[in-house]
């Protein structure tokens, strides 16, 4: 079985509802966690991004100034920061499909649909934790690999193209940037 | 300087994509626990009595929450429809939304949501009907402070019911020109909640 030592890792909370932040950091803390970073909008929140290095992120969608769609696009850019692979968990009072597959297709690792729930946000944080997911780098997307499951019953077709691949060790994308910058 | 091995990613590069294998940081977080040990910290029972304890201060912020609600429905009354006045009443109306069933008023949600909808789809902002607007708004507020009322439950899900309808049929009516707009606004959820 795994578990989660939420001792180990540091979270930044980025909602603009007090109410909302208070709740999760309530049960971030009820987990275990003692580094809960918190922002009130999605500027804020890239700004403790960077200035906390947190371990995982977790964001509203629907913020002043900028939201939390654009918040995950900012983050997902190799190069622009230390850490694009950082898990994103989007907690949202959107539910439609149109929304979940925007937050997919903008780089978010879990989508969490509220109300929020002490079960469900532990599933999630257990998710990205144990079973972290490759990134998907291509012309129009970076992030999370958005196949979780092959499909036995899918029968178009394959629309990545390649056979077999070439497996490098490279630089951190951060690194790569800075020394070719 | 040179990179440790477990700070690098791993790249496979293919004709039209990359696939990366990012340095694990959050493995240092992972606990394998052998069957049969004895558990004693369960973090999911822990974090749900610490939010047991904050729920004394819920209907409070469910007020705060209300008062917010009515003070952006007056605010777009009273200066008319813009940006920025749609934009404060929707953010109110979708934290109700998120909240209201955490903070144990979960016949406030579908009303909440219902608001949303209205404010989110009508395609052109000056045509959201304020008339219908005052009435979600007072809905939230009257199913809030009756919550406690037996007889309630009833009468709040048939109001919810009965703005939803007229919300839908004014959207369908707003959006007639926009055939996938319309269906992808009613397409079923695909978002995922609890656990199962």
């Amino acid at each position: 079985m795994i578990r989660v030592d939420f001792n180990r890792l540091r979270f930044l909370v980025i909602d603009d509802n007090a109410h909302m932040r208070r709740i999760l950091r309530t049960l971030l803390h009820g987990f275990g966690t003692r580094e809960v970073y918190e922002a009130e909008d999605g500027a804020a929140g890239l700004e403790g991004f960077t200035h906390y290095s947190p371990d995982i992120v977790i964001t509203d969608w629907a913020m002043p100034i900028f939201d939390g769609l654009e918040l995950t696009q900012m983050i997902r850019q190799p190069g622009a920061n230390s850490n694009p692979y950082v898990p994103i968990i989007m907690l949202t009072g959107h539910s439609e499909k149109k929304r979940v597959i925007a937050a997919r297709d903008a780089g978010v690792t879990e989508f969490l649909a509220k109300p929020i729930s002490a079960k469900a946000l532990y599933g999630r944080v257990l998710n990205v934790v144990a079973n972290p997911r490759p990134f998907i780098r291509t012309k129009t997307y970076f992030g999370p690999d958005r196949r979780r499951n092959a499909n036995p019953n899918y029968a178009g077709p394959e629309r990545r193209k390649g056979g077999k691949a070439d497996v490098i060790k490279q630089q951190p994308l951060l690194d790569k940037a800075k020394t070719t910058a | 300087m040179s990179q440790k091995k477990a700070d690098l990613a791993a790249v496979s590069t293919f004709a039209d994509h990359e696939v990366i294998l990012p340095p694990n940081k959050l493995k240092k977080a992972v606990q394998k626990v052998k069957p049969g040990t004895r558990i004693d910290f369960d973090p999911v029972a822990n974090a749900e009595a610490a939010l047991a304890e904050l729920a004394e201060d819920f209907s409070g912020w469910m007020d705060q929450e209300c008062t917010r609600l009515d003070t952006a429905r007056n605010a777009m009354k009273a200066s008319g429809i813009s940006k920025r006045t749609r934009d404060a009443l929707f953010l109110a109306a979708h934290d109700i939304k998120g909240q209201a069933t955490t903070f144990g008023y979960p016949l406030v949600q579908p009303v909440a949501d219902s608001l949303c909808r209205l404010i989110e789809h009508t395609p052109d902002m000056m045509r959201i009907p304020l008339g219908l607007v005052d009435q979600h708004v007072d809905a939230v507020r009257a199913i809030t402070h009756r919550n406690t009322r037996g007889d309630s439950e009833t009468n709040a899900a048939k109001l919810a019911e009965k703005l939803r309808h007229v919300t839908e049929e004014f959207l369908a009516h707003e959006n007639r020109d926009r055939p996938e707009y319309l269906e992808s606004i009613l397409a079923p959820t695909i978002a995922p909640g609890e656990p199962t």
